[in-house]
């Protein structure tokens, strides 16, 4: 898409000048070279007799050759980006001419909605990602290559292969409705989810629209920025060839640390010693460590129990716990997971017709067995320009995924999310088999509780499925070229049609802990189809000219059908037809069907002015309507004024020389959101079936039912638009001849009329209704600044930095209630809380025994701080927000240094200030536990933690004040090394261009706060995704990149 | 040029068009797939909505509310493998933040109440005023309001009084008193009578007898001490009203003549579901496709471990051991163990072997020390699939037959014999009797997975081992219980009245009696069911062909130590005059522990004991204890939870759960803001 204009003309005289090359034979020759300053050849250039129609385009080698010129022609020479030269050819047959760059022209053209600018019209804040940071390091997903990137952008990440992280642009706003951005890819807005079914190597760049000025054209979508992604597309001249491929060494690593057998089992002891009934007796049955009682409670499996007794003197008299051994379990969930990466694409074209294709494999092993996703991915795109006045376009992305999900503990709403840790929950002192190989489930003295997982890859498969088709298909009228006087009108059709098929199918054998005694199997697809449908209209005009106008007008209507069905049988004849024969069950055991259906329609304008190239204006209005939103309340206005200053271009700076480029930014909008479920106002009723004694089902409705996992919500018949206001002010500067460059925007926004999900009382019936309630109001700082600190011929260093922070806050809630506990909003407080509960203030001691007594607790218990000083504890006096789930800032820095043909770079990322759910533990002495620093009555009286079981089997009554921490790091990303092979190898051998790299991801934390987590990872322990992860990974990739 | 003029017309005409075609019916919402609350206008909307309602009578059972708000923190029930600091043993984190229990209970039963609101409003406006069922229909919507109201009040005490729907968001609510509610309950109940059926087609339905039973249970509910402070006015009205009623209920509904009628059950729908003495009964089945997001999760909570004896392995037959709620030794011992058959026909005493393979062996130590029985030889398997695997002995402290032997946790020596199964003894040779402290191997304080189960809720019909899904009916009420409050009645009415009382209670008590010929060692209970199950087919109920976790036998006669008979118990069940209460051999250690001294503490102690006979964990002890106030001497006397250390009960506190912080949370004032700290803890019930 860059610079459109200028690969049409290009090609379409490439194309002529070959034309005229075949039929050529010579009168008055001329013959020549076009390079540029660099030497290299400038191919497709137009060479053209000054008066005349007759002239050339330069072929692949900058040659170019005009018949029938006269003896003194005057030759004009151009192409875009250059500067235009005429040569006066004084009856020379042979021309070198070496063309300049210009630099007015050259400048970058950004895409925002619905059009493209140049970087220097922009009034909105927006920031660009191109190839070259996308490239930078092999990821799966665009997602990970924008992490850190961009200011502003906040994006987390996820371990399982197949699985995607989160993103947020510029904070939050919303409590309930959709915080995810909007994405358009090639100008189509997605309505399917996201971009990681687009294969990186696919994209040419990312745009960030960020200020509401800029997102207001996308109207009701636009309230949490959007992301407008271009793909590649053909592009005139020679037919380029591209390889990319790499392969990652992927090695796991465990953050948190577990206790071994000799610690695992003093602490146990701790637990149950600590349960003492009135009488005296206490759980473990002896006050010292004693083999009788260890063997009493331990002892019944043989195998596991040698590991126990192995810490045992052999007169069982004297206990010494390093002589105890621990069993490793986690070597069998530990794997190198070998990760390859190809992409093949040809890209080239004719004046007419240019064309763009590629495929692509992922293959992503995971550091861990039973877990692995493959995706291929396939793009076309053809553009053709049948007349001048016609163009047509098709763009094709289709990627299927293949994602063996893994083991994950499904039989209750607890238990291990993954085999790994699975594994590493199991007791160090249990062993999987017998003394004769045989496999023993409950290994932990027969524990029912905990079972021993080590078969389970073999007796669960999870295998996830995903078709994803986007297309994009245009057709474009320049009317001007029709007709003189509208000169500057275009009218442009373009259609995205999406579809989705995905399909789950899980099948848990008998004999494993997941189908517990009967072969289990699921099938659960679901599909989605959608479609949006803009038409457009442009105009562009020169006035007198100093005024430059622009107008767009777009009515668009888009759909969106999404449809689903879920079967389960248990009892199937075996799991070896995998979820394939339900039938085998003779019945099913649950099954549904669902539907979900929305539409919207728009009216866009939209008017960019500007007056000698310095005083800019961009004013637009869009107007949308929401099928899932209440009749009477579907449509709303969403105006935007944008106004954009050149200082660079005043002639009070032309004598300030450090200064290259300064513009001032000033942006209002108005954003929606409508992102609510579907059928909202509707007050659709439960289904609920009775059995008066019969097995057939009577068929009975009531209006909700509480104890469903998600409930029906009240109708609200009054529901309308979320509605974000934005202001923007933005600096964009260079200095000192481009060495400095980089923008700064600080904004404000208010977002009213929020939708939230509110709790009501459920003497309504109901537990919840959506409502447009509330506001919150927030501001920000983005900070972008690129540096080249070193610059000399052979060596450069650049440095490029991100900053953004974020305040958002609640200002209003519904019914003038300052503090909604069940939901966690507090008026005046950030949104997004950890957690609203007691405060920590330490254990009480042994010493302290009568105080504690006072609040009704013991020595080695929790003490937590008596907020109102009332000399009692209450939920409703004594807790507080404990901390806030958003980073303060978040921030990324890229140091880049080139010798010659060596390229060394490194990535670093921070997320800084942001509070992680963790730490509340259940001290009972019967599960595996990280090592933790607990008290011990007179021998460790300032633990952290509180003695080991003295709330019983149950955790303290106030261990979850235990569970708020600061999850700061700074991390070592990335480290990459790369040699550009030079050109004077690659020639001989026909390579165009040739990039070998080697790097090192996730090296290292460099700074982080919680020691027994990676906080830049997030850990899914089964339906709980949970920041934070006990295991981190470290990888090596080897990549090349290669053009013909 | 032309050409492109005209193109261009059209093209601008064909936009045009298109702009205007899409608006018009585009934007509407279509919700094809689901009904709307409009349909609750319409009288097959309001059949609809009644069935509907029916459906929150399964709530009480469908998940851990069902064991922890009803039986735990009792006298006949203890926490076990699954602890509970919070329900049993009043600790602290029985607060008004619970949210796994607390706060469904109460958003349950106001959402059923809601649906009963929308009945009674709405049946006058649109139901045919001569259809036959307009008056059943009417009557449910009472029924279904003055129960779940009695639920709420049960936990609570009062609780906010909403008796019309609501339209919109509602948050202005205040609790109205104790007084209030019962008041509303009576007169909602007393409509249900008025207007409700005899008997209606289809099991499970409500009925007049469903209203009498609990009109009778609210006002002897309100007889009771928990309200002495204002019911003073009421007491005397209120226990003739339970007689009447009770007694009403006792002629409509007679009682099954065998106890293990009940709970005969060998699969869905099962006739034992359908006997007269059930009045109400929460309905559960087998349709899957139906079941929802739980079905009848009792089952999963009564259960010792099993599984973790060598030669046993989990099934269907035994169930999943989730294992919450142990049987004290309070509730081994209220009953006479030899001629009260109850005891039998409630609990589990014998577990089958389903994995011979891994069946323990005789050891050559065992048999060089000369403790084997003759004939046991090495490495033989001491039992095999379809044989006893493991037992519970249910002596008395002052049987000397039992020793351990050795270090594994079942060997036990009979008269010097090892036994060949594990076997689990309450009292060894010379252990003291006691109600809270540990002895025999049973575990008891600590190691809380061994005990005697209780059978009731055994449901081997299920279609998996992990399978949550119970398939059983769950009992809500039956005329047994209104024998048992016309007795409570009398009771009540003075010592007069104490011989009427009597009758009642031996209408139970001589069903509970062996009739002559009867086979003691027998055991029957839905665990059985298994063998009318396809999912156990070829699988013994679940992994093994080798035999089932369910045992038809029972230690009936080892027990018991007494040789097999066939003679009737019934005369020695049977209470010839007060005396026998007085005096009862097993109800005098209870009368001594709970120090019982008058007749009156004797006879109401009496009745609560004659209530665990009858009904042992049938889901209402929490609410008779605590009605009756007897809660705190109970759980101090007979729950372990009270000398674990953690926790204690608070009289002041423990008679009422926390009200939910999620609903003080979400309602506003009188200005229309939400409360302020002090204006929730008014609202709170004292102590949280």
């Amino acid at each position: 898409m860059k610079n459109p204009l200028g690969n049409f003309q290009r090609l379409s005289f490439l194309i002529l000048s070959m034309l005229f090359a075949i039929g050529a034979f010579a009168q008055n020759k001329i013959t020549g070279i076009v390079t540029d300053i660099t030497g290299e050849p400038v191919i497709g250039a137009s060479v053209v007799v000054r008066g005349t129609t007759n002239g050339s385009i330069t072929d692949l080698n900058g040659n170019f050759s005009i018949l029938n010129a006269p003896q003194n022609a005057t030759l004009v020479v151009s192409y875009i980006g250059y500067e235009t030269q005429t040569i006066v050819t004084n009856g020379r047959h042979e021309l070198n001419v070496s063309l300049a760059e210009d630099k007015k022209t050259l400048e970058e053209v950004v895409v925002v909605g619905y059009g493209v600018q140049k970087k220097s019209d922009v009034t909105g804040a927006l920031t660009r990602i191109g190839q070259t940071e996308l490239n930078a390091m092999p990821v799966k997903d665009a997602l990970q290559a924008m992490q850190g990137k961009t200011a502003g952008v906040d994006i987390t990440t996820n371990q399982r292969p197949g699985e995607t992280g989160g993103i947020s642009i510029r904070g939050v706003r919303s409590l309930n409705a959709d915080q995810g951005p909007l994405y358009v890819v090639d100008g189509m807005i997605i309505q399917n989810g996201g971009i990681e079914n687009l294969n990186p190597q696919d994209i040419e760049s990312i745009d960030v629209l960020k200020d509401a000025s800029a997102t207001a054209i996308y109207g009701s979508r636009g309230a949490n920025g959007v992301i407008l992604v271009t793909t590649k597309h053909g592009r005139n001249g020679k037919a380029v060839i591209s390889y990319s491929g790499s392969v990652t060494v992927e090695n796991m690593y465990d953050v948190t640390h577990m206790m071994n057998t000799g610690e695992w089992i003093a602490y146990a002891r701790q637990a149950k010693m600590n349960q003492i009934s009135k009488t005296g007796q206490n759980l473990y049955g002896s006050d010292t460590p004693s083999y009788n009682a260890d063997k009493a409670i331990w002892g019944s499996i043989g195998a596991s129990w040698a590991n126990i007794e192995a810490g045992w003197s052999a007169d069982h008299s004297i206990w010494n716990g390093d002589d105890a051994s621990t069993y490793d379990w986690t070597k069998y969930g530990k794997q190198t997971g070998v990760s390859t990466e190809h992409t093949l694409s040809v890209a080239g074209g004719t004046d007419k017709i240019q064309a763009y294709g590629s495929f692509g494999f992922l293959r992503q092993e995971s550091t861990q067995p039973g877990q692995l996703y493959k995706r291929y991915t396939a793009k076309v795109s053809v553009d053709a320009t049948p007349q001048n006045w016609f163009k047509m376009g098709a763009n094709i992305n289709v990627a299927f995924g293949d994602q063996q999900y893994g083991y994950n503990f499904a039989k209750s709403v607890t238990g291990s999310g993954d085999y790994y840790s699975a594994l590493k929950s199991m007791l160090p002192w249990t062993v999987p088999y017998d003394d004769n190989g045989l496999y023993i489930r409950n290994p932990a003295a027969g524990d029912v509780n905990i079972i021993n997982p080590i078969n389970e890859l073999q007796y669960t498969e999870n295998n996830r499925q995903q078709l994803t088709l986007n297309g994009s298909f245009y057709a474009e009228l320049n009317i001007g070229e029709m007709w003189k006087p509208l000169t500057g009108l275009r009218f442009r059709t373009q259609f995205g049609p999406e579809f989705r098929y995905y399909r789950d199918g899980i099948a848990y054998a008998a004999d494993g802990i997941n189908g517990d005694g009967n072969n289990t199997a699921s099938y659960n697809t679901n599909q989605t189809r959608s479609w949006t449908w803009d038409n457009l209209v442009y105009y562009d005009r020169t006035i007198a000219q100093n005024h430059k106008i622009n107008l767009t007008l777009l009515q668009s209507s888009s759909d969106y059908h999404y449809e689903l069905g879920d079967m389960k049988a248990i009892g199937t004849a075996t799991t070896d037809e995998k979820w394939f024969n339900l039938f085998s069950a003779g019945k099913l055991n649950s099954f549904g069907t669902g539907l979900t259906e929305k539409q919207l329609e728009s009216y866009m304008a939209r008017l960019n002015y500007s007056y000698k190239d310095k005083y800019l204006l961009t004013a637009s209005v869009r107007r949308d309507g929401a099928s899932q939103l209440a009749e009477g309340h579907k449509w709303a206005n969403f105006p935007s004024l944008a106004l954009g200053w050149r200082i660079d271009q005043e002639n009070f700076m032309k004598g300030i020389t450090w200064i290259d480029g300064l513009k001032l930014r000033l942006g209002y909008g108005v954003t929606g959101n409508a992102a609510i479920s579907p059928y909202g106002t509707k007050g659709a009723i439960t289904t609920l079936y009775y059995n008066y004694g019969n097995t057939d089902s009577s068929i009975g409705y009531v209006a909700s039912d509480p104890s469903q996992s998600s409930p029906a919500k009240m109708a609200n018949s009054n529901l309308g638009w979320e509605r974000t206001s934005q202001y923007n002010f933005g600096l964009d500067y260079s200095f000192l001849k481009n060495r400095i460059t980089g923008s700064f925007d600080i904004y404000s926004t208010r977002t009213n009329d929020l939708l939230m999900d509110m709790s009501i009382p459920s003497l309504t019936g109901y537990t919840s209704t959506y409502a447009n309630v509330g506001k919150t109001k927030g501001w920000g700082v983005d900070f972008q600044l690129n540096t080249i600190n070193i610059m000399t011929k052979d060596f450069h260093w650049m440095t490029n930095i991100t900053y953004s922070m974020d305040r958002s806050e609640i200002s209003e809630l519904a019914n003038g209630v300052t503090e909604d506990l069940n939901n966690g909003w507090f008026v005046g407080r950030q949104i997004g809380i950890v957690g609203y509960d007691y405060v920590y203030d330490g254990i009480w001691k042994t010493s302290e025994a009568a105080e504690a007594a006072k609040y009704n607790r013991k020595p080695g218990q929790i003490k937590v701080k008596d907020l109102d000083g009332d000399g009692k504890i209450d939920a409703t006096h004594d807790r507080c927000i404990r901390g806030y789930l958003r980073p303060k800032w978040s921030g990324g820095m890229t140091n880049t240094f080139t010798y010659k043909d060596f390229e060394l770079s490194f990535f670093m990322y921070a997320r800084w200030g942001f509070m992680v759910r963790t730490g509340a533990l259940t001290l009972d002495g019967r599960y595996a536990q990280r090592k933790i620093d607990y008290w011990v009555a007179n021998t460790n009286e300032n633990a952290e933690y509180y003695a080991p079981g003295s709330n019983g089997e149950a955790s303290d009554t106030y261990s979850s004040s235990m569970n708020y921490h600061d999850g700061s790091f700074i991390k070592m990303r990335n480290i990459s090394f790369g040699y550009n092979v030079p050109k004077r190898y690659l020639d001989k051998l026909g390579i165009g261009a040739l990039k070998l790299y080697v790097q090192a991801l996730n090296p290292f934390m460099i700074y982080h706060r919680i020691k027994y987590l990676d906080t830049d990872l997030s850990s899914y322990d089964n339906n709980t995704v949970t920041s934070g992860s006990g295991v981190s990974t470290r990888s090596w990739a080897f990549g090349l990149n290669l053009s013909f | 040029m032309k050409n492109n003029i005209y193109l261009l017309a059209f093209m601008a005409a064909s936009t045009l068009g298109l702009a205007t075609s899409c608006s018009s019916d585009f934007l509407d919402e279509k919700l094809t797939t689901q009904y709307s609350t409009d349909h609750f206008k319409t009288q097959s909307g309001l059949d609809e909505l009644s069935i509907g309602t029916y459906q929150k009578l399964k709530f009480q059972f469908n998940y851990t509310w069902g064991i922890k708000a009803f039986n735990w923190g009792v006298d006949e029930f203890t926490d076990a493998n699954n602890s509970g600091p919070d329900y049993n043993n009043y600790g602290e984190t029985l607060n008004s933040t619970n949210t796994e229990v607390n706060s469904p209970i109460w958003d349950n039963y106001f959402s059923g109440i809601e649906s009963a609101n929308t009945m009674i409003a709405n049946i006058p406006q649109y139901y045919d005023k001569s259809a036959a069922n307009y008056n059943t229909r009417l009557g449910e919507g009472y029924f279904f309001r003055g129960f779940y109201y009695y639920r709420l009040v049960q936990q609570y005490g009062g609780v906010p009084l909403k008796l019309q729907p609501s339209a919109g968001v509602e948050t202005s609510f205040t609790r109205a008193s104790e007084d209030a509610c019962f008041a509303q309950i009576i007169s909602d109940l007393e409509q249900a009578y008025n207007l409700l059926p005899t008997k209606q087609d289809g099991t499970g339905k409500v009925t007049k007898w469903a209203a009498a039973h609990f009109l009778a249970a609210v006002h002897l509910a309100r007889a009771s001490e928990l309200y002495s402070s204002w019911n003073k006015d009421y007491v005397s009205s209120d226990l003739e009203a339970v007689v009447k009623y009770g007694k009403e209920v006792v002629t409509a509904c007679p009682i099954c003549p065998n106890y293990v009628d009940l709970w005969n059950y060998t699969k869905a729908n099962d006739v034992n579901e359908k006997v007269s003495e059930v009045v109400l009964a929460a309905q559960f089945s087998d349709d899957q496709n139906t079941w929802g997001r739980y079905g009848n999760q009792m089952h999963l909570y009564y259960p010792a471990v099993y599984q973790d004896m060598s030669g046993t392995k989990r099934d269907i037959s035994g169930d999943r051991e989730f294992c919450y709620a142990r049987s004290t030794n309070y509730t081994m011992d209220v009953f006479d163990r030899v001629n009260d058959s109850r005891f039998w026909k409630s609990f589990i005493t014998c577990y089958g072997c389903n994995s011979s393979s891994d069946a323990p062996a005789w050891d050559a130590a065992a048999i060089a020390a000369g403790v084997c029985p003759s004939g046991a030889a090495t490495n033989a398997k001491r039992f095999k699939g379809g044989q006893v695997a493991t037992k519970y002995i249910v002596n008395d402290a002052n049987d000397t037959r039992y020793l351990k032997y050795g270090t594994a946790e079942a060997d036990v020596l009979k008269d010097g014999v090892l036994d060949a199964t594990h076997t689990f003894v309450r009292y060894f040779k010379d252990e003291k009797s006691s109600w809270l402290d540990a002895h025999g191997n049973e575990g008891y304080y600590g190691a809380q997975k061994r005990f005697v189960a209780l059978s009731k809720f055994r449901d081997g019909y299920r279609i998996a081992i992990a399978s949550q899904f119970g398939t059983r009916d769950a009992i809500i009420a039956r005329s047994a219980e209104d024998a048992l409050m016309v007795a409570e009645a009398y009771a009540r009415q003075g010592e007069s009245h104490y011989d009427d009382a009597l009758t009642y209670i031996n209408m139970l008590r001589d069903r509970a009696g062996y009739a002559s010929g009867e086979d003691r060692a027998v055991n029957v209970d839905g665990g059985q069911a298994y063998k009318n199950n396809a999912y156990c087919k070829d699988k013994g109920g679940g992994y093994s062909a080798d035999g089932a976790i369910f045992s038809s036998e029972n230690t009936y006669y080892e027990s018991n130590n007494i040789s097999a008979t066939t003679e009737s118990t019934k005369s020695a069940m049977h209470l010839n005059s007060v005396s026998d209460v007085y005096n009862s051999v097993v109800d005098s250690p209870i009368y001594q522990a709970l120090g019982c001294t008058t007749n009156a503490q004797k006879m109401l102690c009496f009745l609560l004991d004659e209530r665990t006979r009858e009904l042992c964990g049938e889901s209402l002890r929490w609410y008779d204890l605590v009605r009756t106030k007897t809660l705190e001497a109970r759980w101090n006397a007979f729950n372990d939870g009270s000398v674990r250390g953690v926790g204690k009960f608070d009289a002041a506190k423990h008679y009422y759960r926390p009200i939910p912080q999620t609903f003080l949370n979400s309602i506003t004032n009188a200005n229309g803001v939400s409360l302020s700290d002090d204006e929730k803890q008014a609202m709170q019930n004292p102590g949280y």
